[in-house]
């Protein structure tokens, strides 16, 4: 068992070796290729101000839709449940949506704070709607989760086939994980929820491994079924709500990461949180580089370039899978 | 521990008057019992017998509308998840048998909050569940024999004195069922630890130092094996006809 663990920590020792020259990759390619052995001022200037901001919101992101997955996968025991099958995704959108068609300023804080607060909504109102006689039910939450989502994401589309204002691009291209319209001013407020986020996650990863064996299997474990799950729910809540507030609607890292993670490392949550972190934030500097480059001047959405990498590689270990 | 120099004379777990309802009518109806330490304890009876709920019972899963489950002359409310994890495990009919974990990642889950009373390792609880080999083989890799031993190694890791295990032996063939009631009666033996287990086999009735017979929610039986394996019991605990009771019989596996 001794050679298995060492074989695990070399395997998680090269995705993070991995994931930190993929990011460095990152930081100098765009545009313009950065030389970082002959950095001029001006090119010092751009990685600073331009580069290593964009690469920090993007790991950020992909980091906490990959930790949300992996947690949501856990406390749902679906291997379908992402950070957006909750409807939080649509409740931010909507919100944000609905600020910038009908003109709500609040300053650079606009986007950030209508998607969090919407976020944070939706996630409470699934809560509520999720809570049986014996409290909260992994079917009724999930099946709460999709109901709520589906209304908002019909309310959004509603929204915008009557509305034709300026906004309505904007909007768009928010919700398809747009990162060039980053609030760079909204990375700490982000980050400190993340950080709560992850934290309460990591916190509860013992009830979340017993959670991934069913109630009853946790509850002979010693946990509490019912508060194990509102614990981590909130967590992934909250790490979803900050993900949105800062870089739009990312979808497929959240469901495709985590079960890269298990598939290559394992599964205990101790290991699969912190890893999902950084394939998660990985995939997503990846997603936005290629996105500024491929097709420079033309911006594609990280969002989309995400789900082009993610989601042949995911058909691929399920063909392997299957095979074996 | 729970049960120190009196482990013979302190039950480590007692039905007290206990009343349960199901479908709003009372279905156990003062039902009182106890078990001491050590022994594999067979509950037996038909589908519907109350054999599940008894177990849940005990395990605190569900609440007794009257009456008390006394675990170490202490009710069951009364412990903390942890607490009550380091005295009983409860390993429900049905399991995840595709849980995502490799053997060891699911067998370690055991030790969460057991403290340092194990009675096994990690690799010892493996091994004598018969998959040292397979340590690091993922679950879904397993056949279903495997995949319910690698849970009931879960349990071993637990350091309880209690193991309550809803019909282990479903969808064992015969080789693996008596293979798990040997492993289950040595550690008994070995660890003085007291298993219940429920199953439908009247075959296999033979095998348990004790035997409680359910049937709608009443105990018609309890006692040793060799007593209750009789015409009179068989016929009134499953509902048999007079021509059905000799072929069972001709049936039975003896003790080893």
């Amino acid at each position: 068992m001794n050679a298995k663990k060492q074989h695990t920590a070399l395997r998680a020792g090269l995705l993070v070796f991995g994931s930190s020259l993929i990011i460095l990759l990152c930081l100098i390619s765009g545009q313009q290729l950065l030389n970082p052995f002959t950095l001029d001022q001006e090119t010092l200037n751009t990685l600073l101000a331009l580069r290593l901001p964009r690469v920090i919101v993007a790991f950020l992101m992909g980091g906490a839709l990959g930790a949300s997955g992996a947690v949501l996968q856990g406390i749902f025991r679906s291997p379908l449940a992402d950070p957006y099958i909750l409807g939080i995704s649509s409740g931010a959108a909507l919100l944000v949506a609905s600020g910038l068609l009908f003109g709500i300023n609040l300053f650079s804080l606009t986007i950030p704070a209508l998607s969090f607060a919407g976020a944070v909504a939706t996630g409470g109102l699934v809560v509520l709607l999720g809570r049986g006689w014996h409290g909260l039910q992994p079917e009724r939450l999930l099946l709460a989760g999709i109901g709520v989502g589906f209304f908002l994401s019909a309310t959004l589309m509603l929204l915008m086939t009557i509305a034709s204002n300026d906004g309505l691009k904007q909007a768009f291209l928010w919700m398809s994980g747009d990162l060039s319209m980053v609030d760079f001013g909204a990375v700490p407020f982000g980050l400190f929820f993340i950080l709560i986020g992850l934290a309460l996650a990591f916190y509860h990863h013992k009830g979340l491994n017993a959670l991934t064996l069913g109630d009853e299997v946790a509850y002979s474990l010693g946990f509490n079924p019912v508060s194990e799950r509102l614990w981590l729910f909130m967590a992934a809540s909250l790490m979803t709500a900050a993900a949105v507030s800062m870089g739009g609607v990312v979808g497929f890292i959240g469901l495709v990461v985590p079960h890269i993670v298990r598939r290559h490392i394992g599964s205990d949550a101790k290991t699969v949180l912190p890893l999902s972190v950084v394939s998660g934030g990985t995939l997503l500097c990846l997603a936005d580089t290629l996105g500024r480059t491929v097709a420079a001047p033309l911006e594609l959405p990280s969002g989309v370039v995400a789900a082009f990498i993610g989601a042949p590689y995911f058909i691929f270990l399920l063909q392997r899978k299957q095979n074996r | 521990m729970i049960c120190a120099a009196d482990c013979k004379k302190v039950p480590l777990l007692e039905f007290q008057n206990l009343d349960y309802p199901v479908a709003e009518r009372d279905f156990f109806q003062q039902l009182n019992f106890s078990i001491t330490v050590g022994g594999l304890i067979g509950l037996m009876g038909s589908n519907g017998a109350g054999k599940t709920t008894l177990l849940k019972l005990a395990a605190g899963l569900l609440q007794p509308k009257r009456g008390r489950v006394l675990l170490g002359n202490k009710d069951i409310s009364s412990y903390s998840g942890r607490k009550r994890a380091q005295y009983l495990a409860y390993l429900p009919q049905l399991l995840d048998m595709n849980a995502p974990f490799r053997v060891a990642e699911l067998v370690s889950m055991g030790s969460y909050f057991s403290q340092g009373q194990q009675h096994f390792s990690i690799t010892e609880a493996i091994e004598i569940v018969g998959l040292s080999g397979k340590a690091d083989a993922f679950l879904s890799d397993l056949s279903g024999g495997e995949r319910r031993r690698a849970y009931i190694a879960m349990t071993l890791l637990q350091g309880g004195k209690l193991l309550l295990l809803d019909e282990p032996l479903a969808n064992l063939d015969l080789k693996y069922q008596l293979e798990l009631l040997r492993l289950l009666k040595q550690i008994c033996r070995d660890k003085q630890i007291s298993v219940i287990i429920s199953f439908h086999d009247i075959a296999l009735a033979s095998r348990m130092d004790r035997l409680m017979m359910l049937k709608n929610g009443k105990l018609v039986a309890d006692g040793k094996p060799e007593k209750l394996m009789n015409n009179d019991i068989i016929r009134e605990v499953f509902g048999l006809a007079d021509e059905d009771i000799p072929s069972l019989f001709s049936g039975f596996i003896k003790v080893c």
